[in-house]
């Protein structure tokens, strides 16, 4: 944690820093005559430099700790990836920002939804060495689920909520 | 006396109005649906109400909040079955109720603790809708008396203690959370003079992020990325001993569930600090009280029933400074407040003038939520283990799915899916690193509120700081905010211990004298 706190504490000072500059430059509307306190970009100033303190505090913090000796190697990054948690992690990631942000839009949405959950499913209960007929049960129930859920959530969405999908 | 009964009469009248075949079915269905998001590990209550409120815009604006409401209380009770069953809190809400829950059903009485769970969810949910009938209002007048200054003191005070509650081992995660979100607040038009803060000239940033998809991301998307990171649950079997719920296992702890519903609702108004530490506080209290104290986290009683009284108490008592300060108690209160501004009703200091008989209309929901738990607590239990063997790869990619349909509904742009995602990478980043997301969202609703009055209250006494801290309410809430940050600095501690102690010798010394 102390590692993960030093970057942190770093992120939230860069942070912190940018906000203070914006603030700065945000325009003070002398010509409308406000009052000089009441300008827009006082509150973020403030925000700011509370989470300059702390991101401060926080990164003398791990220092104290040791967080500062980052150690960072190919072959630790490796073993990381190489984690089941983090594997299913980065799959979940792909699967849903590539649905979020490729899928939907360029597709109909119920077959990109489809899609999107019919391979959620086949990817994640897919294993080594499965036998052709626990595969083909799991692909057709998988196949089952998509076409169920993504035409009830189309349905739902688009006739009782009247929402216009993208 | 005359209060009392024009507000009991309030109260039974909108008790009434829900009294409609299409009440009961929304009543139905709603917590029904609350009850099974709350049991499955990886949908938590604020994640529910989020993604059911994408599902509301169409209802009229009582139907629509009495639907949260219901999946609310509903979620925070059906949370315990998990717990129970296999040891997983189904919301971090029932963390408390595993310690006993789980010891007791290997004992073989998961039927028994069920009814545990059902007798203390629905007292709990009593306690605190009694304190929400009868502090709501007090509170709603008292309200009116606030001015930008104690506005601008209740937002930082609303960050600072509910960033302590929440990060206890660690409180500066907390508050860093807090100020975050304030920070998120920041971006679009600003409420005095229309200047756009940090939106770089696109349109869709013009009104700031908005709070459902932004929740939806940082309760549902990257709940969905822990869910399928963790290894999978182990699967649940059915309890052998009957679940209805035992009047002697209430009379005997009638104690224990006073104390714990009263903590729970002071801890539900305490800004952003929600149901989990409401069921741990209770427990902890518990457990100092009890005089079985070595049965606790082997299967007690007290501690399962102080948990789930705790944290159902919790729910009414958050609702009591969002309806009268539109600030939430805890985190799924701060999405049903977004709601409610979406359904165009106006929660805040002015709701016992505008609309009094709303406040009533949300306890009368309570109270119809309640009534509905203890009827499917009493009734439901092979359902739902169905529903908990569903696995998770099945599950997850349908509640995803979800998260980017229900963000994208509410105003039908692809720009809040992305802020969606957005919000549930940093959510998921900031959660593994144990920063707590109650602040966070504290913080985003708080935002413009501390905007406004910091500036307005500068401008009205020209600069001048004086009434920011002598005012009297102003004084409580600065002082209790930098005691807060001041005690958690260990050095500080130390120091004011030693000084203390100091004190007490000297005194005591005089008295030997």
């Amino acid at each position: 944690m102390p590692k993960a706190d030093f970057l942190t504490g770093l992120a939230l000072i860069g942070l912190s820093l940018y906000v203070l500059i914006e603030s700065w430059r945000m325009p003070r509307l002398e010509h409308l005559k406000i009052h000089p306190l009441s300008v827009p970009g006082l509150v973020p100033a403030f925000l700011a430099s509370v989470i300059l303190i702390f991101g401060t505090a926080l990164v003398i913090r791990s220092i104290l700790r040791g967080g500062h000796r980052l150690g960072f190697t190919l072959e630790g990054f490796r073993q990381i990836l190489n984690k089941p948690g983090n594997r299913r992690l980065l799959l979940t990631a792909i699967l849903s920002i590539g649905y979020a942000v490729l899928l939907i839009g360029t597709l109909p949405y119920w077959l990109a939804t489809g899609i999107f959950i019919l391979l959620f499913i086949i990817l994640f209960e897919w294993k080594q060495g499965m036998d052709s007929a626990t595969w083909r049960r799991y692909l057709i129930s998988g196949i089952l689920i998509a076409i169920l859920a993504s035409t009830t959530i189309t349905l739902v969405f688009e006739r009782l909520f009247l929402v216009a999908l993208p | 006396m005359t209060v009392l009964i024009d507000n009991l009469a309030r109260f039974l009248s909108a008790i009434g109005g829900f009294i409609t075949p299409m009440a009961f079915l929304h009543i139905g269905w709603a917590t029904l649906l609350g009850i099974i998001i709350g049991a499955l590990p990886g949908l938590t209550a604020t994640m529910g109400i989020a993604l059911i409120t994408t599902l509301t815009y169409k209802l009229p604006a009582d139907l629509a909040i009495l639907v949260l409401i219901c999946v609310y209380v509903g979620a925070i009770y059906g949370g315990s079955r998990t717990a129970i069953l296999i040891n997983i809190p189904g919301t971090p809400a029932n963390a408390a109720t595993t310690l006993d829950g789980f010891p007791l059903a290997m004992q073989g009485l998961a039927g028994r603790a069920m009814g545990v769970a059902t007798s203390g969810s629905v007292l709990g949910s009593f306690i605190g809708m009694f304190f929400l009938a009868t502090i709501a209002p007090i509170l709603g007048n008292y309200a009116l008396k606030f001015q930008s200054y104690e506005f601008f003191w209740l937002a930082i005070f609303g960050i600072v203690i509910s960033g302590h509650l929440t990060a206890l081992e660690d409180p500066i995660k907390g508050w860093i959370a807090g100020f975050l979100g304030l920070l998120v607040a920041m971006v679009g038009q600003e409420g005095i003079h229309a200047y756009e803060r940090f939106t770089y000239g696109t349109t869709e940033l013009l009104g700031g992020f908005a709070l459902i998809p932004a929740m939806v991301g940082a309760f549902g998307f990257s709940e969905v990325l822990s869910v399928m990171r963790n290894p999978p649950a182990e699967k649940a079997e059915s309890p052998r001993d009957s679940i209805i719920p035992k009047l002697a296992d209430v009379l005997r702890y009638w104690r224990t569930i006073v104390r714990s519903g009263l903590i729970g609702t002071v801890i539900g108004i305490i800004p952003g600090v929600g149901e989990d530490i409401g069921a741990w506080v209770s427990y902890a209290a518990a457990r100092r009280k009890s005089k079985e104290k070595e049965k606790f986290g082997k299967g007690s009683i007290e501690g399962l029933m102080a948990a789930e009284t705790g944290n159902n108490a919790v729910v009414p008592g958050a609702i009591i400074p969002a309806l009268t300060l539109a600030i939430p108690g805890s985190a799924p209160a701060a999405v049903l407040l977004a709601a409610m501004f979406i359904h165009g009703l106006r929660p805040g200091p002015l709701i016992m003038i505008e609309s009094p008989q709303f406040v009533y209309q949300v306890v009368a929901m309570v109270f119809f939520a309640t009534l509905a738990i203890f009827i499917y607590g009493v009734g439901l239990s092979r359902v739902l283990l169905k529903v908990l063997a569903i696995p998770r790869t099945r599950l997850m990619p349908i509640v995803f799915v979800l998260c980017a349909i229900g963000s994208y509904a509410i105003t039908t742009r692809f720009f809040d899916i992305y802020v969606m995602i957005g919000f549930g990478i940093v959510g998921y980043i900031l959660r593994q690193m144990r920063y707590p997301m109650a602040p966070l969202v504290l913080g985003i609703i708080l935002g413009d509120i501390l905007d406004k009055n910091l500036r307005r209250g500068l401008v009205l006494t020209d600069g001048d700081l004086t009434p920011f801290f002598t005012r009297p309410i102003c004084l409580v809430l600065w002082l209790i905010t930098f005691s807060s940050i001041l005690l958690s600095i260990n050095p500080v501690r130390h120091a004011l211990m030693e000084i203390f102690s100091w004190f007490g010798l000297k005194i005591r010394q005089l008295m030997d004298r």
